[in-house]
C-alpha cells in the first residue's frame, strides 16, 4: 500500500509512473493528482507569481506529461510509464502537431440537461418516457455532489453509490448521457437552444427545445494566509479522494470552516485522524502543509487542511444563459418564475436555486421535468413534487466576517490566479465598489474559473469594507465558454 | 450647477478631450452614465497604430503616439511600443502596403516592408509558410485601455475637470440655436458648449439637439477572445492578417493572448457573445499562430464599433447649433486616437482651428456625399 492508500487496490492494475524523475506506484486509470497524493506528493504546479500549488483547491493544474507542456493534470488519467513534471502556469507547448480536426457531432433532443447531479437525474427520469433528453456531466460519472459522499443521505435508502446506480440504471433509450463532457454555454438560436459541449476534445452541438440548468453549487473558499498551498482541500475534492479513489487527504488533517460536521463522519468512517480548527490564520510548510496556526496562535501539526464551510450556487451558467440574480438566504440565486424558469425555455433545478439536501434537489429535478412535460402537452403532476419540496427551506449562509486586521492580506489568496486579498482590498479602500471595476483593476474573476470561486468573496469584501448591502452589489455576468476549452476543440478545419 | 464646457461620455475620447481642456485652463465637466471607461473602452483590444492608408490618419496617429509616450511616462501607465506586424500573402497586398508605407514614411512613421524570416524573428511562434512579406512598424504599440483612461481621468480631475459618474444625460436645452443647459438624472447643468463623445450612443445625443445634418453612426457588435496567460513576451506586437478574416491578436500585459476577427453583426446594441464567433476566431487565429491550438480559452466578450460609412470618425463643430461639437464614430480604432482627438477638439474650442488635419473627419462630409477613402479597420 502507498502511504495514503485507505485500502489495498486491484494489484492487476498496478503501474509505474515517474514524477520529477522519481519512481512511483500508481493504478492504471487513476486520476493524476490522486496517484501523486497517494504517494504523499502535494505540490504539483507553480502559479505565474511562483506560488506552489496543489490540485485540490482553486487554480488550474498545468503539468508536463511525457514532455508535453500545459496538460491539464486534473483531467489526466495515469498510464504505465507516464513521465510527469512540474511547470509554471505560463509554460506552454510552442511546437504543436496539427492533426485533422474531428467532425462536429450534432444531436437533436427535446431537452438538454446540463449537470448530472441528483437534480439532473431527477429531471431525466421525469422526462424520459415522453421526450428525448441529453444529460451533460463534466465528471466522468453521474451523481454530482452526492456521488462524493460515503454515507447514506437523507431521503434515500442505501449508500449514495447504490442509490445513484439504481436511479441511472432506469435511464431508457430516450436518454443520451455525456459524461466527462463540459458544456460551453447556452445560445439562443431562436427555434432552439444550442448547447455546445466538448468531450475529450470532440465538439458536440446539442440542439434542444428546452434547457435545464442543473449545474449545482460550489464550495465556499475560506480566506486565510496561504489558503492556496498544496495540501489544502476544498471539501468536494477531499470527499472525492477518499470515497471515489480510496486515498486519504493526509495522515492527520485539520478541518477549518463553519460546517465541520459536513466532513467529520466521512473522516471517521475511514478512521482518519482530524482536528477541528474554527479560526484558521495561516498555513506553513515546504512542499505541502506542515502546520496550521490559528488566530490565537495555537499551532497544529497536520499534513492536510480541509475547508468545510458552506456551499453557494454556481451562478455562472445562469448569467451566461441570460438569467438574473437575486440575493437570498445569504448568497446569490437565480431569479425564477413560478415554473423555475430563468427565461422562456430555460429552467433551473437543484442546488443552483438554493442549497438543500440531495433528495430535495432530486425532487426539484423531477419538478421542472414535470413542468416541461406539461409544456409538451403530456400529463404530469408538478404539484405533487412542489408540495414535497416545500418541506425543504434552503440553507441560509450566515454572513462571513473576514478579520482583515489579524492577517497579512498579501498571503491570503482570493482567486486562483495570483490575486491576493491585499490587491483587492486596496482597490476597494480607494472607494471603488463596482465589481466590474475591481475585476478590471485586480484581475479578480478573470482567470480560469471565471469568478466561480472568488466573486462571492469579492462581494463580501466590498460589503464589509463599505457597508454596502450584499443585495445591492451587482455581480459581473459570465461569458462563454463556461468552462475552459482548448482553442483546437473549436477551430474548424481547412 | 454651471460649467463652461460639458463633455458627454466618459470613455477614452471624452476623458482625453476633458483632460486637454482642463490642461488649457478651461472649466469642463464630463458626464458619464455609468463609470469612467465603462463603454467600448472597457471592451477594447489594446492596439495603437500609425499604419493607416491616408495622410490625415497617419499624421493624427503619429501625434497620438507621441502623446501616448509622453503621458504614459508622466502618469505611469503602461504603453509598450512593441510594434504592429501586418502579414501579407500575395503581390497585390504587398503593392497596396508599399503605397501605405510610402505615405507613412513621408510623415516620419518608420514602417518598412520585411521578409517572412524577419517577421519570424519578431514573433517566433508565427507560421510564415504562407506569407511573402510583412509590414512592420516598431513604434506602434499597445496599452491597457481601462488603466490608461483612468490615468487620464485622474489627472484631468487634478487639473480641475469635474467628472460625474452614474449621471445620464436626459436632454439638452436649446433656445435660439444656443445651448442653454444639459438635463441629467442628477439635475441640470447650465452650459454653453457641449461635446458629444458618446461614440456608439452618439445618435441618441444628436437626436436630443435635433441635429440638422445626417451623421450616420451605427453600433455594430464585434467580439474578442482571451486565452490563458502564458509566459511574457511570447507575442509582443499586434499581429494582423487581412487574409484570415481581418484578424488581430497580441499578448496582454497579464500574459493572455487577446484577439478578434472581422465578424460583424449589426446595427445592434445587443452585446451577447455568440457561438459562431467562437468557432471562427479559433479557426483563424490558430492559422496565424499554430501553438494557440493548445491554449485554453478563458472568455469571450463583445463591444461596439461605432461605425460610419467610411470607417472614419466625425469630429468637428456643428454650425447650426452654437457650440455643439461631435467626436464620435471611431469605427474600431478610437482608443488609439484618443489623445490626438483630445488635442484636436480642444484646439477647435479654444482656437477655432486645429493644427492636425481635423477636416478629414468633417461631420458634414456624409451630407455632402464626400466619403473618405475607407480607413484601415481591424476586426
Amino acid at each position: 500500500m502507498r502511504p495514503l492508500d485507505l485500502y489495498e487496490k486491484d494489484s492487476s492494475k498496478r503501474i509505474t509512473i515517474y514524477f520529477e524523475g522519481k519512481v512511483l506506484d500508481a493504478y492504471d486509470g487513476e486520476k493524476l493528482p490522486v496517484a501523486l497524493l497517494a504517494n504523499r506528493i502535494y505540490w504539483i504546479t507553480t502559479s505565474l507569481q511562483g506560488r506552489k500549488r496543489g490540485a485540490f483547491t482553486f487554480g488550474p493544474l498545468p503539468v508536463v506529461i511525457n514532455g508535453v507542456k500545459n496538460m491539464n493534470g486534473r483531467k489526466t488519467a495515469v498510464r504505465d510509464g507516464m513521465r510527469i513534471e512540474r511547470q509554471n502556469y505560463g509554460e506552454f507547448q510552442e511546437v504543436v502537431e496539427i492533426g485533422e480536426n474531428k467532425e462536429t457531432i450534432q444531436e437533436v433532443v427535446d431537452v438538454a440537461v446540463i449537470g448530472g447531479g441528483m437534480a439532473g437525474i431527477g429531471a431525466v427520469l421525469e422526462l424520459q418516457e415522453h421526450l428525448t433528453v441529453a444529460i451533460i456531466e463534466e465528471r466522468g460519472w453521474l451523481g454530482g455532489a452526492m456521488s462524493l459522499k460515503g454515507i447514506t443521505q437523507e431521503g434515500f435508502d442505501g449508500s449514495p453509490r447504490e442509490v445513484i446506480d439504481e436511479l441511472t440504471s432506469k435511464f431508457n433509450e430516450n436518454v443520451k448521457v455525456f459524461k466527462g463532457t463540459i458544456s460551453l454555454g447556452v445560445f439562443d438560436e431562436g427555434e432552439y437552444f444550442l448547447v455546445p459541449a466538448v468531450k475529450k476534445g470532440q465538439l458536440i452541438e446539442i440542439m434542444a427545445k428546452k434547457v435545464i440548468l442543473a449545474t449545482g453549487a460550489v464550495e465556499n473558499i475560506l480566506l486565510f494566509e496561504n489558503n492556496d498551498f498544496p495540501g489544502v482541500f476544498r471539501l468536494d475534492f477531499a470527499l472525492e479522494v477518499m470515497n471515489k479513489w480510496g486515498v486519504a487527504p493526509g495522515r492527520k488533517v485539520a478541518i477549518v470552516g463553519r460546517r465541520p460536521e459536513r466532513v467529520i463522519p466521512e473522516l471517521e468512517k475511514w478512521g482518519i485522524e482530524y482536528v477541528v480548527v474554527p479560526n484558521p490564520k495561516r498555513i506553513e510548510g515546504e512542499e505541502g502543509v506542515e502546520r496550521l496556526i490559528d488566530m490565537n496562535n495555537n499551532v497544529y501539526e497536520v499534513d492536510a487542511v480541509i475547508m468545510s464551510d458552506y456551499r453557494i450556487p454556481d451562478i455562472n451558467p445562469v448569467t451566461q444563459a441570460g438569467g438574473k440574480l437575486t440575493f437570498k438566504w445569504g448568497y446569490y440565486v437565480p431569479v425564477i418564475d413560478e415554473q423555475n424558469r430563468i427565461r422562456e425555455g430555460i429552467y433551473v433545478a437543484g442546488s443552483v436555486t438554493g442549497i438543500k439536501p440531495h433528495y430535495a434537489n432530486y425532487l426539484e429535478g423531477r419538478l421542472v421535468g414535470a413542468y416541461i412535460l406539461k409544456e409538451f402537452n403530456y400529463k404530469s403532476t408538478p404539484a405533487v413534487y412542489r408540495e414535497k419540496l416545500e418541506k425543504y427551506e434552503p440553507e441560509a449562509l450566515p454572513p462571513l466576517h473576514v478579520d482583515f486586521k489579524a492577517m497579512d492580506l498579501k498571503d491570503v489568496q482570493i482567486c486562483g490566479c495570483d490575486v491576493d486579498l491585499k490587491k483587492v482590498d486596496d482597490v476597494v479602500k480607494q472607494g471603488i465598489t463596482d465589481l466590474q471595476i475591481v475585476k478590471r483593476l485586480t484581475h479578480l474573476a478573470m482567470g480560469f474559473c471565471q469568478g466561480r470561486f472568488c466573486l462571492f468573496n469579492g462581494a463580501i469584501l466590498v460589503s464589509q469594507r463599505t457597508g454596502k448591502e450584499m443585495s445591492t452589489i451587482d455581480l459581473p455576468v459570465a461569458r462563454p465558454p463556461l468552462k475552459n476549452v482548448r482553442v483546437k476543440a473549436l477551430a474548424k478545419e481547412g | 450647477m454651471n460649467s463652461d464646457i460639458v463633455v458627454i461620455g466618459g470613455g477614452i475620447t471624452g476623458i482625453a478631450i476633458a483632460h486637454e481642456l482642463a490642461k488649457r485652463g478651461e472649466e469642463v465637466t464630463v458626464i458619464e452614465k455609468r463609470f469612467i471607461g465603462s463603454g467600448s473602452t472597457f471592451r477594447c483590444g489594446t492596439g495603437i497604430r500609425q499604419q493607416f492608408n491616408d495622410e490625415a490618419n497617419v499624421q493624427v496617429m503619429k501625434r497620438s503616439v507621441e502623446l501616448w509616450k509622453k503621458y504614459s511616462e508622466e502618469y505611469g501607465f503602461s504603453f509598450k511600443q512593441t510594434g504592429y506586424l501586418f502579414l501579407l500573402y500575395n503581390e497585390e497586398e504587398v503593392e497596396q502596403f508599399r503605397e501605405n508605407i510610402s505615405i507613412q514614411n513621408r510623415f516620419g512613421v518608420p514602417t518598412k516592408l520585411i521578409t517572412p524570416e524577419e517577421a519570424k524573428e519578431i514573433v517566433p511562434l508565427l507560421d510564415t509558410s504562407e506569407i511573402i512579406a510583412a509590414s512592420w512598424n516598431p513604434t506602434d504599440g499597445k496599452a491597457d485601455p481601462f488603466h490608461a483612461t483612468t490615468a487620464f481621468a485622474l489627472h484631468a480631475q487634478e487639473m480641475g475637470a469635474r467628472i460625474l459618474e452614474y449621471t445620464e444625460v436626459k436632454d439638452i436645452i436649446i433656445a435660439d440655436n444656443e445651448i442653454k443647459a444639459v438635463k441629467t438624472n442628477n439635475g441640470v447643468i447650465k452650459t454653453g458648449i457641449v461635446i458629444n463623445a458618446t461614440n456608439a450612443w452618439s445618435k441618441l445625443i444628436n437626436a436630443m439637439i435635433k441635429l440638422p445634418i445626417r451623421i450616420p453612426i451605427e453600433p455594430y457588435r464585434h467580439q474578442a477572445i482571451i486565452t490563458q496567460p502564458i509566459k511574457k513576451n511570447a507575442i509582443n506586437p499586434m499581429v494582423i492578417s487581412f487574409k484570415y478574416k481581418d484578424s488581430y491578436l497580441t499578448q496582454t500585459d497579464h500574459g493572455g493572448i487577446i484577439g478578434g476577427i472581422g465578424y460583424e453583426v449589426g446595427p445592434t446594441y445587443n452585446l451577447t457573445p455568440s457561438y459562431g464567433f467562437l468557432r471562427e476566431v479559433t479557426t483563424y487565429l490558430s492559422k496565424i499562430i499554430p501553438s494557440l491550438r493548445e491554449l485554453l480559452i478563458l472568455r469571450t466578450w463583445a463591444g461596439y464599433y461605432a461605425k460610419t460609412p467610411d470607417s472614419n470618425p466625425a469630429i468637428g463643430k456643428i454650425e447650426e447649433i452654437n457650440d455643439y461639437y461631435i467626436a464620435a464614430g471611431f469605427s474600431g480604432h478610437g482608443f488609439m486616437m484618443g489623445p490626438a482627438v483630445g488635442e484636436m477638439v480642444a484646439d477647435l474650442i479654444t482656437k477655432g482651428k486645429a493644427s492636425l488635419p481635423v477636416e478629414w473627419y468633417d461631420p458634414y462630409r456624409f451630407e455632402r456625399g464626400e466619403l473618405r477613402q475607407k480607413a484601415l479597420q481591424m476586426g
